[in-house]
Order: C-alpha cells, then sequence, then structure tokens
C-alpha cells in the first residue's frame, strides 16, 4: 500500500490520461454520474456515490453492435486506449462482475453454452478499476445486507480517502502496474492501517439495521401468490427509473435503425418493469399485469440470479430507492417478504 | 486459440423462395452464405436488413443445412415485413440457438406428437428427424388441432406424410369441405390409444393450447418427465442475456426451447 498526497492527485490522474480513457465521478446530485475525464479538476471527489451506475462504461444505454450494407457488416472498432475507472464504490465494482457473469464469464451448469459478449468483454479485458472506499455511506445505503460493505476490497486497485491523502493498495497485477507508475509516493504503514480501521468502523455505523437475506430466496418463490405484489404494483408507476439507476440490471432491447439493405443494428436498455417488455407479436402478454413484472424484477434480483448463479443480483447501492418517483424502498420490500414488519 | 466469435453477426443469406400456405401464413426457403448446421427444434435469429430481427424455428429437415426453411405467420411489424418479401432478396441468420430435441432420448419408445396451430413448422423439423430414424422409434403419431380447414399449414405434405406416421386432424371450426374430427386437440388424444408407459410425448402450440395437452397427458398418466414441451416467450437474443424469454430462472432461449414438465412443473407462470 503507498500514500499519495491529494496534492499530488492531479498528476496521478494527468499520467494516467495519455495512456488510459479515464472515468470518474463527475456532476452534483441528479446529474451525477461516471464520465470521461482530462483532467483532476473534473472529477467531484466529495460525492458518496453517483446516481448513474458505472455500468454505461462497459454496456452503453445504446450502442452499435454492427453497420451493414447489402451483404457488407462492419462490426466497430474497439476503443484504442483501456479505460481507467477512478473513485468506483465497492457495491459497483462487485456488480459489474455479477453482470460479467450473464454476459458469458461463467457457465449456469456445466453444458451452458455461455455465449461471450464480444463488447462487454473487450472493454472490461483491459480496464483498470480503482476501488475508493466509502468513508460515509449514504442513507439509501444496505450493501452490508448483500454481503457487501462500504470497505470491501474489489477491483484492481483499492484507495482509501485519508482526509490530505489517498491510501491506495493493489488488488491485481493490472492494479500493480498502475501503482508503479505513481511517483512521490511513500509506503503505507501501521500508522496507516490504524487510520483505515477507524474509518471503516466509523462508516459502517453509518449504516442501518442488518437484514439477513438469507430466507429471502425461497420466501419470495414461496409467495408467489401473495397480496405484497399487488400492493408494491398498486404503487409503482412503471417507469424503470430503478432498472435503468441499477449497476446489475442489464436487460437489453436490440433494434436496427436504417433504410432497406443499409443500417445499423443497436443495442439498448430495456427493462422488464416496462408492459412492452413481453408483449408478444400476436397481443398476447404473460406478464401484462403490473404486479406480474414487480414480481419478474424481485425475484430476478434475489431468486432466479441465485439459482443460476450461487448469490443475489444486488450489492446494496441503493440507487433504486434514491431515484423512485414513488419513494419505492427495496429495503421495504425485502423487509415485507421476509415478515420484518414492514409496510410497502 | 480459437477467437470467441461475435453471436450478434448474421449470415447473409438469400430468399430462395417465397410459399404461401394459409391466408396469413407463408413459407420462406432461404441460402444462407455458410451451411447451417443445427438439429430439430433449435432456431435462428433472422435479419431484415433496415427492419431488425426476430427469433424462428428451423421447419426444414437438420439434414439439410444449405437451404433453411421458415414457416412465419403474419403477425406484426417485422413478419409483415417478411410477408411483402419476393425471391432473390438479401437477408441475414445467426445462430442456430437453443437445445432441440434430443431424438436419441426418445429411441425405443412411441412418439406422439400433440401439435397445435403454427406449431406445426418446429413439429416438422421433428417429424423429419423422427421419420429419419424410424427404425428406432416403435411408432409415430401426431395428434394436430387447426382453427379451421383453411388454417392447415402443409397441405401438400400431409398425404406423404401419413405414409410414415399417423396423423389426425382435427379442427376448432369446421366449414363445407371439412370431413374430420370437430374440436380442441386434445380430443384427439384417447385413452385407449395411447400408452402413457411406453410414449413420449412432444407438445408445441400456443400457450393455452399446452397447457391444456400437457394436463391431458397427465390426466392419462404420463409422468411429467415423458412430457415433452417447447415453450414459446417472447425472445430476443438468443443467447440468454436480454432476458425477455424469462420462466423461473429459466432462458427459453438459451435453456430451452425444449424442456420436460417435471423440469417446470413447479414455476407458476409457465402457461402465461
Amino acid at each position: 500500500m503507498i500514500k499519495i498526497e491529494k496534492s499530488k492527485f492531479s498528476v496521478f490522474i494527468q499520467n494516467l490520461v495519455g495512456d488510459f480513457t479515464v472515468f470518474a465521478p463527475v456532476g452534483e446530485g441528479r446529474q451525477s454520474a461516471f464520465d470521461e475525464v482530462a483532467d483532476a479538476e473534473s472529477v467531484n471527489t466529495a460525492l458518496q456515490n453517483t446516481v448513474q451506475s458505472p455500468k454505461s462504461i462497459f454496456f452503453p444505454q445504446t450502442e452499435v453492435l454492427f453497420t451493414y450494407n447489402d451483404g457488407d457488416v462492419q462490426i466497430p472498432e474497439a476503443a484504442d486506449k483501456p479505460f481507467f475507472l477512478w473513485g468506483v464504490r465497492a457495491c459497483d465494482a462487485r456488480s459489474i462482475m455479477l453482470v460479467d457473469k450473464v454476459f458469458g464469464r461463467a457457465k449456469q451448469r456445466p453444458d451452458d453454452p455461455a455465449f461471450e459478449d464480444p463488447y462487454w468483454k473487450a472493454k472490461l479485458d483491459t480496464a483498470v478499476i480503482l476501488t475508493l472506499a466509502c468513508n460515509e455511506p449514504a442513507s439509501t445505503c444496505f450493501c452490508h445486507w448483500t454481503g457487501d460493505g462500504p470497505f470491501e476490497q474489489a477491483g484492481d486497485l483499492w484507495a482509501v480517502d485519508v482526509g490530505s491523502s489517498y491510501l491506495i493498495e493493489s488488488l491485481t497485477e493490472k492494479g500493480k502496474a498502475v501503482l508503479e507508475r505513481i511517483e512521490n509516493a511513500s509506503p503505507a504503514g501501521k500508522t496507516e492501517a490504524a487510520e483505515i480501521d477507524s474509518l471503516r468502523t466509523q462508516a459502517e455505523s453509518y449504516l442501518g439495521d442488518l437484514v439477513d437475506l438469507s430466507e429471502l430466496k425461497d420466501r419470495m418463490k414461496q409467495m408467489w401468490d401473495d397480496p405484497a405484489w399487488d400492493d408494491i404494483a398498486a404503487k409503482c408507476v412503471n417507469c424503470g427509473a430503478c432498472a435503468y439507476a441499477c449497476p446489475t440490471c442489464h436487460c437489453f432491447d436490440v433494434q436496427d435503425e436504417g433504410k432497406k439493405g443499409k443500417g445499423k443494428r443497436i443495442r439498448l436498455w430495456d427493462a422488464c418493469m416496462f408492459p412492452l417488455f413481453t408483449k408478444e407479436a400476436s397481443g398476447h402478454n404473460p406478464r401484462g399485469q403490473a404486479a406480474d413484472r414487480v414480481r419478474q424484477r424481485f425475484l430476478h434480483k434475489f431468486s432466479y440470479y441465485w439459482d443460476n448463479y450461487g448469490e443475489s443480483l444486488c450489492t446494496g447501492c441503493g440507487r433504486c430507492i434514491y431515484v423512485c418517483p414513488v419513494n419505492l424502498d427495496i429495503r421495504t420490500v425485502v423487509k415485507r417478504f421476509l415478515d420484518i414488519d414492514a409496510a410497502v | 486459440m480459437k477467437t470467441p466469435a461475435n453471436p450478434f453477426r448474421p449470415i447473409p443469406a438469400t430468399l430462395e423462395a417465397v410459399i404461401p400456405e394459409t391466408d396469413g401464413i407463408k413459407s420462406f426457403i432461404i441460402r444462407p452464405e455458410i451451411p447451417f448446421d443445427f438439429i430439430c427444434g433449435q432456431f435462428a435469429e433472422l435479419t431484415l436488413p433496415g427492419v431488425g430481427e426476430a427469433p424462428f424455428a428451423m421447419a426444414s429437415p437438420s439434414t439439410k443445412p444449405d437451404t433453411l426453411k421458415f414457416t412465419i405467420q403474419k403477425a406484426g411489424y417485422m413478419t409483415e415485413k417478411l410477408h411483402a418479401l419476393t425471391p432473390g432478396e438479401l437477408l441475414g441468420v445467426r445462430g442456430p440457438y437453443g437445445n432441440g430435441f434430443a431424438i436419441e432420448n426418445y429411441f425405443g419408445k412411441k412418439l406422439l406428437l400433440v401439435i397445435g396451430g403454427v406449431g406445426f413448422p418446429p413439429a416438422m423439423a421433428l417429424l423429419h428427424t423422427a421419420i429419419a430414424n424410424k427404425d428406432k422409434l416403435k411408432s409415430i403419431h401426431m395428434c394436430y388441432g387447426a382453427r379451421s380447414p383453411g388454417d392447415i399449414v402443409y397441405k401438400d405434405a400431409i398425404a406423404e406424410l401419413r405414409e410414415n406416421i399417423q396423423l389426425d386432424i382435427t379442427v376448432d371450426n369446421a366449414d363445407d369441405t371439412w370431413e374430420g374430427p370437430v374440436g380442441v386437440v386434445t380430443t384427439l388424444l384417447k385413452k385407449d390409444e395411447i400408452d402413457p408407459h411406453t410414449t413420449i410425448a412432444v407438445v408445441i402450440g400456443p400457450p393455452i393450447m399446452m397447457k391444456f395437452a400437457t394436463l391431458r397427458l397427465l390426466e392419462l398418466d404420463f409422468k411429467p418427465k415423458d412430457i415433452v414441451l417447447s415453450m414459446e416467450r417472447k425472445m430476443y437474443c438468443g443467447i440468454g442475456q436480454c432476458r425477455h424469454c424469462m420462466i423461473d430462472h429459466y432462458f427459453i432461449c438459451k435453456d430451452g426451447p425444449v424442456f420436460t414438465y417435471d423440469q417446470l412443473q413447479e414455476s407458476p407462470d409457465i402457461w402465461e
């Protein structure tokens, strides 16, 4: 682990900009997101968590899969520089790994064809992710419920903001190579380790009561016909904001833009909350009611993904709570299914 | 090391022929630039450049990877555009996707197909394979239900099929030309003609038909593992990522479309 003075932060970013496309938290409040930065001045280092998750760096909201002209198909060139992500929170770093399984890195079972997504893979395989510990988790955070935590180590590099400096530790070879580029860094020792422990304890104290989710996978399935789904659906306006803000939601649609024989095929974010998501050409809709769609969203997060990959598809980032226009709180939903007193 | 192929990239294919089947259904014969190896029951994503792509099951025999046949009902935007095409048009195809029918699992048994409406095209691919393996199956029996005599597809192939298999056809609504049985397809499933203990039943059709066919087969004492369902849900990507076709934790496109009923019977929404 090394220590780098915050006064050297701009040198650090400048050093990377030549060889990497650098992404970092920018903007304020509801406009906050991960975006490409050219210098350290653009980075908002004071954000708790961005409202837009970093998933769009690897899985853009719209992405051209290929262009075509008669029989000629052109796949877009991969980015010329690898990505460097500064300041990803541990919850988001793990979210990327959860989506990575779906995009071909993991098999659901030995004979699963597990198609690899070349667009996602090309960006992620060369990317270097620096995770920044959360000194002050937001009121919407519940990462301790999902087995995550504000000081969990994830990504290629792990950093802690200790006031006047950052402490940075490399977790992978890719991370180590970046760390070696940093000049004017001093090694961190026992004093810093104690500092981290104290910050971690303080950060964890900001989180609310712990809820054990181990029963949730089966409970939600068993409560398929429970009126709770109707109660949630009665409040939900099917806007899909939760799915778009969610770092693990990855449903997509594919559409063509163009004229006869010439055009481009584009992948776009979609969401299981939209009535059209499952509507078939015949007019038949397997999930025609709002309650069906709400149930699908939560069952996918807490049961179905678990069936396929042995963990839940939520890392407690709390974005869905923050963006929901009708104040639906995933924590309240979860508590209701676990019979912990909570009205949706 | 093999570079991972881009699963979204279609293979150019030429539309060779368009065959009208019924009022709203046509068959399309396409020739992909490279042979398209598949097994019966699998499907492909068909591209119409400038319009989009959609999944359709191959209806042609898997022994003929050079030309593929798709039988398509005009139902939405994409299929409307497809129905307007004439031979010579450039299309695209990618796949094959899904698991398909494991014909070897049916060897030594009687094969019963319970088919509704436009379930006939994927059933046709299975029939081609089953007839080619006729000596390994005790018998092949297909019960097919169409809405009306005018909705029956592959009329020209029926006589030839009957040389190889027992084919019973019923219609929901008869007209003056119809001399066969009238009623839903389950009325063809007769207790004294079907032995549930030596038969594998394959069900393909619209959700409501599949539900009642499955219930009838269970009533006839079929074991859930001997009822094979080719499931339909709005599919898109074909590769188990876009999530449109999820039923329970399964992706119809990747884990199916062929399931046995014992895999799905605990899922509350399979007939939705």
